[in-house]
Formats: structure tokens, C-alpha cells, sequence
């Protein structure tokens, strides 16, 4: 008994419970060979491409704000690299910290626009999405002449960043997200940041008043979100051999709604770290598995639509399932987390 | 707490794994399993390529095999997530793979990975025979863009209409380059001339900047009797041009693709022909060659197996309405 009302209470449990729904459906209506889907790269690879931006975007939504020029900050770091390393042929450091560095840029925009004006973030980073988009598509013609840059990193650089692993299919970035993962889960749960960003995802004024720096904590956190996801564009330039311009639109839905079938709310407050994990390995088995059913093609969107809607009720049915939850002796307090 | 559920997933997995090879053994024959790489299943061009590739995977299936359609679901990283979609295929363990060389750098890679592995493969769409041949690729499946404007200068030449400007609403694209120096080099092989009508790249899709520059070209050039365009829309755009000059009937005009209303206009005859690289027979043929060298060693010797440019005009025009409406055209 104790052992279920910990796992209910648990911030995780309902995207846990999802996965396991998602992969139920895909069985028992797809046919699905679930040992070669364990086995496939396919799901695992697109889960660390988003899963390294879905936990910085996690930290930022749970603090309460949210951060949609990540859409444009993945082919933004791929340019960068490409265009840097492999159009004028600099060393590879130049264009990984030329990605890096335009995260940085755009993340410190983004968060003290959030700090400073009274505009909600969606709206902010709205326009420095398609700032963004109009910046790599001009700078990549002016620059390069071409929509598409070829690009061959040195060996190092593949090891780090671009490489396949296992023998297989795997990619390296997929380690990257595990490190990722560890580091938010270390910072949200394990440290008095984690604190700091439910506080501020609470309420902000108390959150201040209680002498938390949640402007520079702010700042910090969407520095962190457009970096994370220039980051991943550098991988993906690195391994891919090339960059094109685009407008990386699905990106920003797939994250969110990574984070989102996690079990964090859209507006803030709560959320954990290994929800965030397990949602974004639950978005990418629905995305993907798909391929391992035998469901015509033509029906895949209806299906991860829906399949994506499920998960997030049964989410919220849980959280309120979580939130309500009287143990047998004695409410203390009803502390959420 | 951390044991309880991944002791409670893992016993899930398990007796789902087992279930599943249990399933996989009761239909275990030695059948081709042909994965398809291609493009999104709602895009109207690959809605026909995926046709042409089931409907030959009806042999397949009746042998026991099947077809796989692997498409991406937009096309913001194209190069990287059909990439992706070729390794998926190896991990499915396909027995042949079919896939378009769109974009080399970031393809190759997975193609050789393919070959590496034994798996025979057949590029179709992108890429022509010298993809094929450097990543060790069976055949090539697919149009030649220069063919595809050298058909429609030939038409037009024939039928008499010597001197042509082809409209290049994407001047520097190396495609459009080639179907205008093709169509150029069609219409010189009957006799006739031809020249480039060179367009900014804001007017490609802009329907009104297209038939303005045409219809200006036209009276400053009242010689000319035969134009190609280099898409559907152009195309339409072009007729209108026309129209708008006076010249109906005295110009003629092929262009690259057709849809429902250039259908129309060669039935009237405001249109002379449409090339079209025939997407249904690029699904075809790639599975149907790859079925029969899988279960039965057959080769094809004719290497790059051309697809287009298949010309559509008055004489065939019921025929291809027909196939509209079947969803294979």
C-alpha cells in the first residue's frame, strides 16, 4: 500500500503509465515486433535530438516561462558550423563555438526581453523565431550562395559529437541526452536551484521576495534552452556531413509536447525531470513506431495525434490522482513534491 | 520504488516479447521484405511513387513478402531524416531497400551502410546512375532531367514549332538548367533554335510576374512559336501569358508536370504537352526489380532504368485522366 501511494504521488508515474499504454496500443493494433523496436535506433536517436532540448525547455516551462525559438535555434547551430567550418574551412572549434556562442546570444536576448518587459515569453520568443529564420536563411544566400552547406568534420569532432555507436545505428548524441538528463535531474531535484525554479514557477513575486535572483535565473534558463538546441544542430551537422536552412517548426511541437506528455504543466509549477525523460522516449515511440506497425502510412498523423492526446489526459488524470491523494493517516500539509 | 516499476515494465516486456517472436515464427518464409524510402505519404507526387510500389508489392506479398513505406513526416531536415529512415530499414531488418539520393553528404553514408550489410539496393528518383554506381546500387529507377526538357523541345520541333524560349523561373537551380539546355538541344535536333527566358527567382509561384514577363517577352519577340516551362504552375501561368499577348494558337506550349487543370488545356488544345516523370512506374519497377532478384536471382542488365519523360498530349490525354482518378498519375 505504501509502495502504490508512492508510486501514484510520484511526479513521473504518469508518463511512466503512458509509455506503457503507447506501446500496449502499438502491440496489440500495430503488430509491432517490440524486441527489434527495443533494439531500433531509429526512436532512440530522435528522442535524444529532442530530449537534449526538452529538458533545458522542461526547467524553463516548470519555472513557468516557455521558449519556442528553439524551433530556429537547431538549424541556427547546424548553419553555424557548416557555414563556419565548412564553407571558409576554419577549424571545427570555430564552428562549434560559433553555434554555441549564437545560443548564448539569442538565449540572453530572450530571457532579458523576459526579465525586462512585461510581454508574456511566448510572444518574445515568437519573434526571435522567425528573426531567427530570416537570419540563417539571409545570412546562409549571403554568405554561402546556397539553402545547403556541405560540411566534413576531423575525426575528434565526429567522435564527440557525430558518430554511430553500439556498431549499429545508434548516435553518439544519444549519450549527450543521458548526460543531459543527469545534469537536470541533478539541478531540479537534487540542488536548491531545483528549488528556486518551482518557487518561480509558483508565484514570481514571492518567489523574489523570498530572495530568489529569478531575474538572473531566468536569464540563465533561456540561455540554456537556445544553446542546448544550437547544440543539437551542431551534432547533427557534425554526423550528417551538411546543414540546410529550415524553419524547424515541428521541432518546436514535438519538444513541447515532449514536455508536456512528461507530466510538467504549460503553466508551470510542476514537473520532474524523469517525467520530462520518459514523455520525450513516449513522444518518440509514437512518432516512430509507427514505422514498425504494419498501419498504412496515410493514417500515421491521425494516430499519433491521437495517441499523443491520450497520453496527456491520462497524464493530467494522474496529476490529480497525485495532487489529491490523502494518505491513510494523516494529510501534512499536502507538499507536492 | 525505482525496482517496483522497472520490474513491472520488464515482466511486460517479456511476455510481450514473447508473444511477439511466437507470432513471427508461425510466419516465418523466405520472402523479400522490401523497405521504401521516400517522400511524405500526403505530398501528390509521392502519393503515386508509394502506389507504384505497393501495387508491385502485391507480387511480393503473394510470395510471402512485403513493402514497407518509410516517409518523413515534413520536409524541414530532409537530408538527415531519410538518412535516418535507410538505417531504420537496416535495423528492420529488410531484405532489399529502395530510397531517392536526395541529398549525397548526408545520405551516402546511410547507403553505404546498406551495401556494407549485403542488403541489396536500388536508388530511384535522385541521384541517376552515377549515385548508383558509386554507392554499389543494383540500378538506378528514375527521370533524367535533361531528357524530360529534350522531349519537350522534340515534341514541339516535330509538330513544326521551331522557335522556342524556354521560361527559367529558378535561374542557378542545376535541375532547371537542365531541363531548359535540354529542351534548347530537343528543339536544335529537329532543326529548330531555341533561347532561355531568364526570370528573377521571386517570380517561381507568382502566377501574375510569370505571365506579364511572358506576354512582354512575346511582343518583343513575335517570332517565337513554342515555349516550355519548368512546372505546373509556370505552365498555367505561361498559357495565360499567351492569351494575354493575342497569341493563342500561333504559340505553343509543353511544361514539366500536370494536375487537373493542364489536363484541361490539352484537351481544349491550349496546352501542347505535359512531360511528366512518371512517379507510379518509379515505385514499380524499384520494388518489382528488388522482389525478383531477392526470391529468384533475377538481374536486370539495362542499367538506369528511365522512367520519364513520358509525354502527355491530345492523343493520350483520355487515357491519363483515367489514371488521375485510379490515384496512379
Amino acid at each position: 500500500m505504501d509502495i502504490m501511494s508512492a508510486f501514484i504521488r510520484r511526479p513521473a508515474t504518469a508518463s511512466v503509465l503512458s509509455l506503457i499504454g503507447v506501446l500496449l496500443f502499438y502491440f496489440i493494433f500495430g503488430g509491432v515486433d517490440l524486441e527489434k523496436l527495443g533494439g531500433a535506433a531509429s526512436w532512440l536517436n530522435y528522442a535524444a535530438r529532442i530530449g537534449i532540448v526538452a529538458i533545458p525547455v522542461g526547467l524553463l516551462m516548470i519555472s513557468g516561462e516557455i521558449d519556442i525559438s528553439i524551433g530556429a535555434m537547431i538549424p541556427a547551430g547546424a548553419m553555424a558550423t557548416a557555414i563556419i567550418s565548412g564553407y571558409y574551412g576554419l577549424p571545427i572549434i570555430f564552428g562549434i563555438l560559433g553555434a554555441l556562442g549564437i545560443g548564448v546570444i539569442v538565449g540572453l536576448i530572450n530571457g532579458v526581453l523576459a526579465v525586462r518587459t512585461t510581454v508574456p515569453t511566448l510572444i518574445i520568443t515568437l519573434g526571435t523565431l522567425i528573426a531567427m529564420q530570416g537570419i540563417v536563411l539571409a545570412g546562409s544566400v549571403i554568405l554561402t550562395g546556397n539553402a545547403s552547406v556541405p560540411l566534413s568534420a576531423p575525426d575528434w569532432a565526429k567522435t564527440l559529437f557525430g558518430q554511430l555507436i553500439f556498431g549499429g545505428s545508434h548516435q553518439v548524441v544519444i549519450i549527450w541526452w543521458l548526460a543531459f538528463t543527469l545534469l537536470g535531474w541533478f539541478i531540479l531535484h537534487q540542488s536548491r536551484f531545483g528549488n528556486w525554479i518551482f518557487a518561480m514557477g509558483g508565484d514570481k513575486v514571492s518567489a523574489r521576495n523570498a530572495g530568489i535572483p529569478v531575474d538572473r535565473f531566468t536569464i540563465l534558463l533561456f540561455v540554456l534552452t537556445a544553446t542546448s538546441a544550437s547544440f543539437v544542430g551542431m551534432c547533427h551537422a557534425i554526423l550528417f556531413n551538411s546543414a540546410q536552412v529550415s524553419g524547424g517548426m515541428n521541432d518546436i511541437f514535438n519538444i513541447i509536447a515532449s514536455v508536456v506528455v512528461g507530466g510538467v504543466l504549460l503553466s508551470g509549477g510542476f514537473g520532474s525531470v524523469p517525467g520530462i525523460f520518459i514523455g520525450t522516449i513516449t513522444f518518440a515511440i509514437v512518432n516512430k513506431g509507427i514505422d514498425f506497425t504494419d498501419i498504412d502510412r496515410n493514417w500515421s498523423s491521425l494516430i499519433i495525434g491521437v495517441m499523443l492526446l491520450a497520453a496527456v489526459l491520462m497524464n493530467n488524470r494522474f496529476r490529480n490522482m497525485a495532487l489529491n491523494y490523502v494518505p491513510r493517516k494523516k494529510d501534512k500539509g499536502g507538499s507536492a513534491k | 520504488m525505482e525496482d517496483f516499476h522497472m520490474k513491472k515494465l520488464s515482466r511486460i516486456a517479456a511476455s510481450v516479447s514473447v508473444a511477439a517472436i511466437a507470432a513471427c515464427v508461425s510466419t516465418a518464409v523466405m520472402a523479400a521484405n522490401i523497405f521504401v524510402v521516400g517522400g511524405k505519404p500526403d505530398d501528390p507526387f509521392w502519393s503515386r511513387v508509394k502506389m507504384g510500389a505497393e501495387d508491385a508489392g502485391k507480387v511480393a506479398e503473394a510470395q510471402g513478402g512485403s513493402v514497407t513505406w518509410l516517409g518523413p513526416q515534413n520536409y524541414d531536415n530532409l537530408g538527415p531524416d531519410a538518412a535516418e529512415l535507410i538505417r531504420q530499414a537496416i535495423d528492420q531488418g529488410a531484405d532489399a531497400i529502395v530510397g531517392p539520393d536526395w541529398v549525397p553528404e548526408a545520405m551516402d553514408p546511410a547507403f553505404k551502410a546498406v551495401v556494407d550489410a549485403g542488403i541489396p539496393l536500388v536508388i530511384y528518383n535522385a541521384g541517376g546512375i552515377e549515385a548508383a554506381d558509386k554507392l554499389g546500387a543494383l540500378n538506378y529507377v528514375g527521370a533524367v532531367d535533361y531528357k524530360s526538357g529534350f522531349a519537350g523541345g522534340e515534341y514541339l520541333g516535330k509538330a513544326g514549332h521551331q522557335n522556342g524560349a524556354c521560361v527559367n523561373t529558378l535561374p542557378g537551380a542545376a535541375n532547371i538548367e537542365a531541363f531548359c539546355s535540354g529542351f534548347n538541344d530537343g528543339l536544335e535536333s529537329t532543326g529548330g533554335k531555341g533561347s532561355v527566358l531568364q526570370l528573377p527567382a521571386t517570380a517561381y509561384g507568382n502566377a501574375t510576374a510569370v505571365a506579364q514577363a511572358v506576354r512582354a517577352h512575346l511582343l518583343q519577340n513575335p517570332d517565337i512559336d513554342a515555349m516550355f516551362a519548368i512546372g505546373g504552375g509556370d505552365t498555367n501561368a505561361t498559357v495565360s501569358g499567351i492569351a494575354q499577348a493575342g497569341k493563342s494558337g500561333q504559340v505553343f506550349v509543353c511544361g514539366m508536370n500536370f494536375d487537373d487543370s493542364i489536363l484541361d488545356n490539352i484537351q481544349q488544345g491550349t496546352q501542347a504537352c505535359a512531360v511528366d516523370q512518371q512517379g507510379y512506374q518509379q515505385g514499380f519497377f524499384a520494388v518489382s526489380i528488388l522482389n525478383n532478384y531477392v526470391n529468384y536471382g533475377v538481374t536486370i542488365p539495362t542499367r538506369e532504368i528511365l522512367t520519364g519523360p513520358g509525354v502527355v498530349d491530345s492523343s493520350n490525354v483520355e487515357l491519363v485522366i483515367e489514371g488521375v482518378k485510379a490515384g496512379a498519375r
